[in-house]
């Protein structure tokens, strides 16, 4: 097909940059908000490119960083010092330099073990926190007073926050010395801390490799079976597959969790993998790639006396590489993006898959949005990635599954 | 012989699974004793006239794993097993045909099991839950008939609240999805520059995971500091809690005025559609344009020279030859229609202002899982089921006559 030449092609790609544009925003949104402060998240104007990928403010970082822990991931460690500079020109009233402390806490080693010092040098106010305690913290929040009569001044690190106190401005900082990861990455490694990711992590990927590996060892030797072994009975069992495929998942949810309640496997790996072990899509997918193998192969290796279990291990498995990969990133991608089933079966937070995880973390986050994209960002990455790696696999299975 | 074995087989699995049901207080101890003494009687059947040492054995195993099964459920798995041991004797005394009988059986038996176990026992056991009052796990509860479908049909507004909110689902999703998917492949498929780079980006949101993708919307739809109404310049709408039907809503300022279902899908519901359009999008154009790129050149060609124009190249070949794809896309969607849950609980978790945005799923957790009534859940799932395999006739038997297959 073509088109009427120019005018055709500049509305073609006028619409498709549209749509992608559209299609995309949300993914830009998530990682630019996953990426702000709390209060740049909550600007009335959007913030398009966060304070904390701009260059000028990873040096800094990086200083400051090296003076309280390393370069890369900050720190505030014990018997360190951090300076933080604020240009003034002229020495007005003093700024004001304190530790906040976390609501609700009786003490603050934090807080209680920092020696404040404050000079004024050439033109700017020098400001020395020491941890003078025996112990390391991995941030090091502050906030800082300064007089709203300096007429301008300037900061090595811009704040998290800016509000008006009186006669003061009050700057304040969720992380003095970050370094340079520490500090783009921030969102991510508190969201990290604030959560075990880790756990779900694990739980999310063994759950869905099981699901996967288990579930194409059971549908490959069925599909075998129904595709090259002529047996009594084989209409009927292909009969009884096809019917299941009738039965929507929501008629399974509360039967299925009283079995599970009966064998004891509410709230374990078993409850997460064993009841979608059997899976009729795989075994349609692979029976199609085995009636699509010549029958001379099998005769063949017949003759040569290999069983049928031999059969399938050297013949038909290898030949169907691409339906095998079709089948396992469909159920890979079904296993780890599921919410409901485990949200019913599993209640403690170790047993929690990556989806549950964050689906309590956006309870737990309240408004802090900045936590909840980066946490949403993490969750989602391990797919992206592996959509990027094997695009073509990912593209090919779901063409196939729409044409018969 | 040959097929005794197979029925060996057989018979060894199914005292395995009546031993798990009995587990499950499905069956008592004399169904397992039955299956059992039935499996070890077709192995001797199955032994008679070639009475092989292992063959023996396997039926000593056999045994022992009946015993065994008794204490432990999972020993009684030494019973198939003993199956193979004595396959193991017999195999090079079989004959083609047995051999064909007992491995297409031994094959397909773990699936068959496990579909059994975790799909076809549950669902008539969801169908005798419906019949019960108040099944949970406290007390007793006792046979009602068809009570719950009673109160469910006739007397639970939530049912039809959310049976309204799936119709406008589908009225809205499935139309605008499709149409959207199909502009967009065809778009694509003209020879366009990129069209890797395009087709990754409209995909990207399917692979998400809905939760994840959720929370984000939740983010651009916040009423303070949300992308969408900054955007739009409405600062402080309730995107997620208005509901407002829209129609309702838009005819409001004609002084017509909509209440009740004719109101059409609250605001909130929108705002969860059109993040669910986003979300399948990609799906339905990659499937499309494998459609579009199965279509043959020829017809283009030979329409073009004919001088068709554009649009009627599209309209009169592209549109009913895709009509298989968009068709099998149609299905999938109205089911998928019925499943709608994610991002419903992600966005709107008690089901909206006024449960505006309650949808069969959440509705059948909310039942079974909050107020732990798993009968009257399992009536809302098997009215559900009959639904959509109703649907399903339906459309085979109305739309599918549309459908032209062959080229």
């Amino acid at each position: 097909m073509r088109l009427k030449p120019l005018l055709g092609q500049i509305t073609v790609y006028t619409v498709l940059i549209a749509g992608s544009a559209i299609m995309a925003f949300p993914f830009y949104w998530m990682l630019a908000t996953s990426l702000k402060s709390p209060q740049e998240a909550q600007q009335a104007v959007p913030v398009w490119v966060p304070e904390r990928l701009k260059p000028a403010n990873w040096a800094a970082a990086a200083r400051l960083g090296a003076q309280g822990g390393s370069m890369w991931w900050g720190g505030y460690r014990a018997g360190r010092s951090v300076v933080l500079r604020v240009y003034t020109g002229e020495k007005g009233p003093e700024p004001v330099v304190t530790i906040p402390t976390p609501p609700a806490a009786f003490s603050d080693p934090r807080a209680d073990n920092t020696r404040i010092e404050t000079a004024f040098e050439d033109g700017w106010w020098e400001v020395t926190l020491t941890n003078g305690g025996q112990e390391s913290f991995r941030l090091l929040p502050v906030r800082l007073r300064i007089a709203k009569s300096y007429p301008t001044y300037r900061l090595e690190l811009q704040p998290d926050s800016i509000s008006s106190r009186g006669e003061d401005w009050e700057l304040s900082w969720s992380n003095l010395a970050p370094g340079v990861l520490g500090y783009v990455l921030h969102n991510f490694r508190e969201a990290w801390y604030a959560a075990p990711f880790g756990r779900y992590f694990f739980n999310s990927f063994f759950t869905a490799l099981t699901q996967v590996l288990g579930g194409l060892f059971i549908a490959a030797m069925a599909a075998f079976a129904l595709a090259r072994i002529p047996f009594p009975g084989k209409e009927f069992v292909f009969s009884l597959i096809i019917a299941t495929l009738m039965i929507p998942g929501e008629v399974l949810l509360i039967p299925n969790y009283i079995l599970l309640s009966r064998l004891g496997w509410l709230d374990t790996y078993y409850a997460l993998i064993v009841p979608w072990l059997a899976s009729v899509f795989g075994i349609f997918l692979l029976r199609q790639f085995y009636l699509s193998l010549p029958q001379d192969l099998f005769d063949a290796a017949r003759i040569d006396g290999a069983t049928y279990w031999s059969q399938l291990w050297r013949i038909a498995l290898p030949l169907s590489v691409p339906g095998m990969v079709t089948y396992g990133i469909f159920t890979f991608l079904g296993a780890y993006n599921a919410l409901l089933w485990p949200l019913i079966v599993t209640n403690s937070p170790e047993m929690r898959t990556i989806q549950l995880g964050l689906q309590a973390f956006i309870g737990e986050a309240g408004s802090d949005y900045g936590a909840l994209m980066a946490a949403s960002t993490l969750s989602i990455l391990p797919i992206v990635l592996g959509y990027f790696l094997a695009q073509k696999q990912f593209v090919q299975g779901v063409a196939r599954s729409g044409i018969k | 012989m040959g097929t005794r074995l197979a029925l060996y087989l057989g018979l060894g699995v199914v005292a395995v699974l009546v031993r798990l049901l009995w587990e499950l207080r499905f069956a008592g101890a004399g169904s397992y004793a039955l299956a059992a003494v039935a499996a070890l009687a077709a192995g001797l059947w199955a032994i008679q006239g070639k009475p092989l040492p292992l063959a023996w054995l396997g039926l000593a195993i056999g045994l022992a794993g009946t015993v065994a099964g008794y204490g432990l459920p999972w020993l009684s798995l030494l019973i198939p097993l003993g199956v193979f041991v004595g396959y193991w004797g017999w195999a090079r005394h079989v004959s083609e045909k047995d051999l064909g009988a007992f491995w297409g059986w031994a094959l397909v038996w773990p699936a068959v099991g496990l579909l059994l176990v975790w799909q076809v026992i549950p669902a008539f056991y969801a169908l005798w839950l419906s019949f019960l009052d108040r099944f949970n796990f406290i007390g007793h509860s006792r046979f009602v008939g068809l009570l719950n479908y009673e109160i469910l049909l006739t007397r639970d507004p939530l049912f039809w609240k959310a049976m309204g909110n799936t119709f406008w689902f589908v009225a809205f999703t499935v139309p605008i999805g499709i149409g959207l998917a199909t502009l967009m492949a065809i778009l694509l498929n003209e020879k366009v520059k990129l069209q890797g780079l395009f087709r990754t980006l409209y995909f990207l949101p399917y692979i998400t995971a809905l939760t994840a993708a959720a929370a984000v919307w939740d983010w651009i739809y916040n009423p303070e500091f949300g992308f969408l109404n900054w955007l739009l310049g409405t600062p402080g709408f309730q995107w997620l809690s208005t509901p407002e039907g829209i129609f309702a809503r838009i005819l409001r300022p004609l002084g017509i005025n909509l209440s009740g279902f004719w109101a059409g899908p609250s605001v909130a519901f929108v705002a969860v559609m059109a993040m669910s359009i986003w979300h399948f999008l990609g799906y339905q154009i990659v499937v499309l344009l494998a459609g579009l790129q199965n279509i043959p050149k020829e017809y283009y060609e030979a329409a073009e020279l004919d001088g068709a124009s554009w649009w009627q190249k599209v309209r009169f070949i592209t549109w009913p030859l895709l009509s298989p794809t968009t068709f099998f896309l149609f299905t999938l969607s109205l089911i998928g229609a019925f499943q709608v849950f994610t991002q419903v609980l992600i966005l709107t978790p008690t089901g909206g202002v006024l449960q505006d945005t309650l949808t069969l799923a959440l509705y059948l957790y909310n039942k079974g899982f909050r107020d732990s009534n798993f009968s009257y859940a399992s009536a809302l799932a098997v009215v559900v089921f009959i639904m959509i395999l109703v649907l399903t006739l339906v459309q085979r038997r109305v739309l599918e006559r549309r459908v032209t297959y062959e080229a």
